[in-house]
């Protein structure tokens, strides 16, 4: 199988994810689109561990790692999405702006 | 320490002293407060006559330094000298406080601003006894510009009325100008002389080491400080502008403290004069043309407090006019009657003025002899003095200066002869003019139908404002016989001062001159002579163009300069600053996707770029 097989795959795959952080406004698609971003990476790693027979397969074992941040990391980002829905009554991530820097006069 | 000198601290100590004890208790009790500034200065009064009388005629000088800088060379010390003449001044000087404290009882009775107003008189004689006593010109200096200040607030007692503030900050203005001029000659002659010791000073430059002129820089800008605080021209205009003040403070500054300082300071400096014929000639130009205009004033104004502000200005020329022509003790002995008579005259005034209702204008006097008859008697005296009336006091000063003003101008080297005999010329017309004004100003207020209701319906003030005035008509009367006793200013001082020709001449001209001013008055009444209108001195209008306005429009340049150019800076670095940071916040619109869309991008552009690069 040749190498660009998959790594086609992943850059799809990695497209498909930015563009769903990148314009999905809803607070759980955003994350999905995360998700794929995380498993492009994955599929790159055992695409490349693959095609160089590491002895130590350091690809598939940075893939594994990678589930496991994955899951941690997603697991939290649903718990704040759980919160931000009850405080705001929304997860639209568009409408979330309290980082905006304002004129003090606007904050109040 | 000797008794004289504890007495002698005692003078100095009570005044000040007063001061603050009025101002202290001043606003918690109204009896108290009289109580203290009467008490306070009649205390003054005694230990400074004790002090003076044991000083006069030939009794040796009473010097001491009590007090001395040693990490300062020449050494700044404190100390007094009180010699004949700073004991007549001493006397002078308590003597006329005194009675204004007196008078001010009646004269302020009402006034919520006693208190304040009692503490600075006493403080003002404080000034006033400092100056006289003072050996150590930083001393001295310090008594002067004290009298500038005291003067500044009193004239501004009324403080409500645009005048009084006016005159006031004139008054200052004009006073510390001049005094740059005594400033600076203590620094000259402490470099030179190495003290600040008057009568080391004047020892050495009596010593006779100096050359003709060799001091005129001292000398002359000695005489500029006295020709400021003694109202001489081009200085004149400040006196007469503060009459908004309350009288009895006219009475304290004429009389006895502020301008007779200027009279005392050059007595006291006189062999620094004598040695500075330039500084002398100066001194008897600028006093040959003072008493000459301020009488021409004193004649044309219908206001009762500017006829005497005028004649104050005249007689002090008069002083100066005789010391420039070499006659100290004419000078001093004239200085003394005229502190005795213009204080009357200036609390008879007084007097006039609260019986009509505070109006100093003379249009609206008129008949008041039979209405104030203690008044009327007491300003006749004062008025006959200033006009040279045998044989009151006047009379026989004036002869004496005049006299001495001739010797000067025959016989003397102080000054050219032309400037001598323009000074006699200008003595002779003027003392013609001071017997107008004087009966002019006599006649109007007291003569004739009286001219408005007020003047009708004038009462008769307290006795605590008429017994002053019958104490200094006293000595207005009596202190010709001064004249007689030779000696009573010191042991070298005994030149005959009683002239016969002399005499019989000025008598003629007062009578002259008198019988001209009656038989106007009975022609043609008040208006005796045609009314110059004077809006203004001409150096006023000077000091306005010269001065104030070029002042004015430089205050308005650099206003100018602060608004457009330096507030510009400042407040152009703020709003680029906020323009700036209004620029960049358009970034932070608070969108996550926004901020990763940037990193993205970002990323993706430094990839390429690398990589095209690489």
């Amino acid at each position: 199988m040749p190498l660009w097989w998959p790594l086609l795959l992943a850059s799809l795959l990695f497209a498909i994810g930015v563009y769903g952080v990148l314009v999905r406004r809803n607070a759980v698609l955003v994350l999905m689109g995360v998700e794929l971003m995380l498993n492009a990476v994955n599929i790159n790693f055992v695409a490349f561990d693959a095609q160089l027979r590491d002895r130590f397969h350091g690809g598939q074992t940075f893939a594994l790692f990678v589930i496991v941040i994955a899951a941690a990391e997603i697991g939290l980002a649903l718990a704040i999405v759980l919160l931000v829905f009850r405080t705001h009554g929304h997860i639209e991530v568009d409408d979330l702006r309290e980082l905006a820097d304002r004129d003090p006069e606007d904050a109040r | 320490m000797k008794v004289v000198s504890v007495v002698m601290l005692g003078v100095l100590a009570v005044p000040f002293a007063t001061a603050l004890a009025t101002i202290l208790v001043g606003h918690r009790s109204d009896g108290v407060s009289k109580a203290i500034a009467v008490g306070g200065s009649a205390v003054g009064l005694i230990l400074a006559w004790l002090v003076a009388i044991a000083h006069l005629g030939d009794a040796e000088p009473l010097a001491q330094v009590f007090a001395s800088t040693h990490s300062v060379r020449p050494p700044i010390e404190l100390g007094w000298y009180v010699d004949p003449l700073s004991a007549v001044m001493l006397m002078l000087a308590t003597t006329v406080a005194f009675l204004v404290q007196v008078y001010s009882l009646g004269y302020l009775e009402h006034d919520p601003r006693y208190p304040s107003y009692a503490a600075l008189v006493s403080l003002f004689t404080g000034a006033m006894v400092t100056v006289v006593t003072a050996d150590d010109l930083w001393m001295l200096l310090v008594g002067w510009e004290l009298m500038g200040a005291c003067s500044y607030f009193l004239i501004a007692h009324h403080w409500e009325l645009a005048d009084a503030r006016a005159g006031a900050v004139k008054a200052f203005l004009i006073t510390r100008t001049a005094d740059l001029g005594l400033l600076f000659a203590i620094f000259v002659l402490g470099q030179r002389f190495g003290s600040y010791r008057i009568s080391t000073v004047m020892a050495d430059i009596g010593g006779g080491a100096f050359a003709r002129d060799d001091l005129w820089l001292p000398a002359t800008l000695i005489a500029i400080a006295v020709m400021g605080k003694s109202a001489q021209v081009p200085f004149h205009t400040w006196l007469p502008d503060a009459m908004p003040g309350p009288t009895p403070i006219s009475a304290l500054i004429h009389a006895a403290t502020m301008v007779a300082a200027g009279v005392f300071l050059v007595a006291r400096m006189y062999p620094l004069f004598l040695s500075a014929p330039s500084a002398m000639t100066l001194l008897a130009v600028v006093a040959a043309v003072t008493m000459f205009l301020a009488a021409l004033y004193a004649l044309m104004t219908t206001d009762l407090k500017r006829v005497l502000a005028w004649s104050t200005v005249s007689q002090l020329a008069y002083m100066f006019g005789a010391l420039s022509a070499g006659a100290w003790s004419a000078a001093v002995l004239q200085l003394l009657a005229h502190g005795v008579f213009k204080a009357l005259l200036f609390l008879a005034a007084g007097s006039v003025v609260h019986a009509v209702g505070g109006s100093t204008s003379m249009a609206v006097m008129g008949g008041l002899r039979r209405r104030l008859p203690d008044t009327f008697a007491t300003m006749t005296l004062g008025f006959a003095a200033l006009a040279g009336v045998v044989p009151l006091v006047g009379f026989f000063t004036k002869d004496a200066v005049i006299h001495g003003a001739y010797d000067g101008a025959v016989h003397g080297r102080l000054v050219w002869p032309w400037v001598a005999w323009l000074l006699l010329g200008s003595m002779v017309l003027t003392a013609a003019l001071t017997v107008a004004y004087s009966m002019r100003a006599w006649l109007m207020v007291f003569f004739g139908e009286p001219r408005s209701p007020l003047a009708a319906a004038a009462h008769n003030p307290p006795a605590v404002m008429r017994v002053p005035l019958i104490l200094l008509a006293v000595p207005s009367v009596l202190g010709g016989l001064v004249v007689a006793v030779p000696g009573i200013l010191g042991p070298d001082r005994r030149e005959e001062l009683f002239h016969v020709s002399t005499s019989v001449l000025m008598t003629l001209l007062v009578v002259v001159s008198g019988a001209v001013v009656v038989w106007l008055w009975l022609r043609r009444g008040p208006d005796m002579w045609r009314r110059v209108v004077l809006p203004h001195p001409p150096v006023d209008v000077l000091y306005d163009r010269v001065l104030v306005r070029p002042v004015r429009r430089l205050a308005t340049v650099v206003r100018a300069g602060d608004r457009d150019v330096i507030d510009a800076y400042a407040e152009g670095a703020a709003a680029s600053t906020r323009g700036a940071g209004w620029l960049l916040r358009r970034a932070q619109n608070g969108g996550v996707q926004g901020y990763l869309m940037v990193v993205v991008v970002g990323a993706t552009a430094i990839a390429v770029i690398a990589g095209a690069l690489g």
